[in-house]
């Protein structure tokens, strides 16, 4: 075993001159064996989410090629939108916003209440999905506050030194609860809390490191202390400064941080999965129950929507600069 | 508002070390309170995330009735717990339960085989990822790939799928219909049913190795990505004067980069054996061996056992957070800097 000692240079036994067998192999086909792991890998990851893309618009598929012909059926079913049976199993039909019959009530003094009614009767029936919509909406609040909570505590521990910092940080940056447990803390704690409330809290806890991870990586490579002091010495306060200088500074890094936590929220299955109660199902469950009820293609077309959603936020992210999900290694 | 006009109990507030907090009289002060003010957000939604909860979950893993109201005072869960462990023990294992279980809890083996279970299989599917991350970190770092970023965008996908739907991708690989077992009993002859990996029953040898490969899905991009960080501190100029000496690539890989790249890969192998224990989606659809996290399904939403899930949920959630802040720190690891 050599170690490098504190200069660097190897000490232990010194390497053979003359390369072995093993040596000369290497030397020839390393380089296209490492590369055809590469590939493979690729291939492995990628292959299934493509086939089972494809496979989602086929009326069959067994064995290795898809037969019959091209149909929107499943979708139709995933989504919830065609007339059968399972579709009550789909996303839930579609989000509806009805105008309200009384705009309001106007109240005076000393005069009859003055009741002013919607001048036409109306409805919006939006294109979205049900618990689709639900999801998006949970995945956002819980972005928002992964942003107050995250920004900050980013920037504290980036550019003050103080006791306890280190440890704040691996706090920040590390996944310290796993979401099954939490779901099971969660189970008793809050017992009068709707489910939405309670999800929403466990998405942020739990997606808090990719935010600090992202935001921090941003701030690094910013002159923290350098525009500080230049905006204060320029009469900003330190609240100013904070809000227009430091913060705008760091968009790359907030906005990547945000795509990233909002899309792992929106599918965040473990906690769910213990923790949901009643009211809109999250999208997740909703995937797992076609995962595991449903015919596979259908299951097949419900995992695509995901896929479309995943695929459209990495194209958001490359804009942004970021290759894919590739900020939030850690977990 | 200068100080005359305050009220004498406001000063007295100034006075305390709180008060000294919140309103600083010195620039060292005013920069704590900056601090304060930037931790406070985190701290608020730590303990209402995290802190009360689990706290609440330790609470019921001791008590007597958790049904309607969490009552009383009882160390039978732990007891049945590590009773139940000890039993799984081989040779020693009958009589160290006995001696634990003194109250007469009902001892049943399955909570020291799951246990087991999620640690050999983590440690299996950790190593496999991280030696296939060493492989493709090393390749992407040095080799001149076309197309770069769309090979690290791609690797890095499955991070955002979550585990049912890896272990969906796994049903179209190697499903009775999936795309390998097909390609394979074509090969062979032989009926894909005897090939498939998904779907058999549980405990099997092609059912785990099913698993196996549902987990990587999950693990190999993440140990990817955090070794793409540690081989991006490489030194090059040693790896370029050894080879200018004459060492082969192996030679090189092992006497120079290998010795940079360790604490990393140390890191790497912790943190993907957190993510492995945390699996749960992937086991719940595959349902093809019993670890921890699908027993905790078995005692929530099957039987109800909340008292005996919070004990093993608290010894879970205690080993995890032991291994990896202990293991972070007495190895060179470097994770968070």
């Amino acid at each position: 075993m050599s170690t490098p000692d504190a200069d660097g240079a190897v000490t232990g036994a010194v390497p053979d001159r003359e390369p072995g067998r093993l040596g000369r192999l290497s030397a020839r086909y390393g380089r296209a064996l490492v590369t055809a792991l590469i590939l493979v890998t690729v291939v492995f990851l990628i292959g299934p989410v493509l086939v089972t893309f494809v496979a989602s618009f086929f009326q069959n598929w067994t064995g290795l090629f898809p037969s019959g012909g091209l149909t929107l059926q499943n979708w139709a079913q995933a989504l919830g939108i065609a007339d059968t049976v399972g579709a009550a199993r789909g996303l839930g039909g579609f989000w509806t916003f009805v105008a309200p019959d009384v705009l309001f009530v106007l109240q005076l003094p000393l005069l009859p209440d003055l009741t002013l009614y919607f001048p036409f009767d109306f409805y919006i029936q939006t294109p979205i999905p049900m618990a689709l919509g639900f999801s998006v909406l949970l995945a956002l609040l819980g972005v928002l506050i992964n942003l107050l909570v995250g920004v900050p505590v980013a920037y504290a521990v980036t550019r003050y030194d103080f006791r306890g910092r280190r440890l704040m940080n691996t706090f920040a940056v590390l996944p310290i609860v796993p979401g099954i447990i939490l779901g099971i803390a969660f189970l008793k704690t809050y017992p009068g809390l709707p489910s939405v409330i309670a999800l929403v809290l466990g998405y942020s806890l739990l997606k808090i490191p990719y935010m600090v991870l992202a935001v921090q990586s941003s701030f690094e490579s910013m002159d923290l202390r350098q525009m500080e002091e230049s905006a204060r010495s320029l009469g900003a306060s330190w609240t100013t400064t904070f809000l227009r200088v430091i913060v705008p500074g760091a968009k790359q890094g907030i906005i990547s941080g945000s795509i990233i936590c909002w899309t792992l929220a929106a599918a965040e299955f473990n906690f769910s999965y213990v923790v949901y109660s009643s009211g809109p199902r999250p999208f997740s469950l909703f995937l797992f129950e076609n995962i595991s009820n449903n015919p596979f293609l259908r299951a097949a077309a419900a995992i695509s929507i995901y896929f479309v959603i995943v695929a459209a936020v990495t194209a958001l992210l490359n804009y942004v600069g970021e290759n894919g999900f590739s900020v939030g290694g850690v977990r | 508002m200068s100080t005359l006009d305050e009220s004498p109990l406001l000063g007295r507030v100034r006075e305390t070390r709180a008060g000294r907090l919140v309103f600083p009289t010195t620039e060292r002060g005013r920069k704590r309170r900056r601090i304060a003010a930037l931790a406070v957000p985190f701290f608020a939604l730590a303990t209402f995330g995290a802190f009360i909860p689990l706290v609440k979950m330790f609470r019921i893993s001791v008590a007597e009735q958790f049904l309607y109201e969490v009552q009383g005072w009882s160390l039978g869960p732990y007891r049945r717990l590590f009773a139940s462990i000890a039993a799984f023990i081989p040779v020693v294992g009958t009589d160290l339960s006995a001696a634990i279980a003194v109250g007469g809890e009902a001892v049943n083996p399955v909570y020291g085989e799951t246990i087991w279970n999620s640690l050999w299989f983590g440690a299996v599917t950790t190593v496999a990822s991280v030696a296939v991350g060493i492989a493709l970190a090393h390749g992407l770092e040095k080799y001149d790939l076309p197309r770069k970023g769309l090979l690290v965008t791609l690797i890095s996908f499955p991070i955002s799928l979550p585990g049912i739907v890896a272990a969906f991708m796994m049903i179209v690989l190697f499903g009775q219909t999936g795309l390998l077992t097909n390609f394979f009993a074509v090969l062979s002859g032989a009926q894909p049913v005897d090939l498939q990996l998904t779907g058999q029953p549980s405990g099997t040898t092609l059912a785990v190795l099913g698993l196996f490969f549902g987990y990587i899905y999950s693990m190999i991009p993440r140990a990817t990505l955090l070794l793409r960080g540690t081989y991006a501190e490489v030194n090059t100029d040693a790896e370029e004067a050894a080879r200018a000496l004459g060492a082969t690539p192996l030679q090189t890989f092992r006497y120079v980069t290998l010795p940079q790249i360790r604490p990393g890969i140390v890191g790497a192998l912790i943190l993907t054996f957190r993510t492995a224990l945390a699996i749960f989606g992937t086991v719940l659809v595959l349902k093809s061996l019993s670890v921890v996290t699908f027993r905790f399904d078995q005692l929530v939403k099957v039987g109800y056992e909340l008292n005996i899930a919070s004990a093993l949920a608290a010894v879970f959630f205690l080993f995890t957070v032991l291994f990896t802040f202990l293991s972070l720190r007495y190895t060179s690891a470097e994770v968070a800097r």
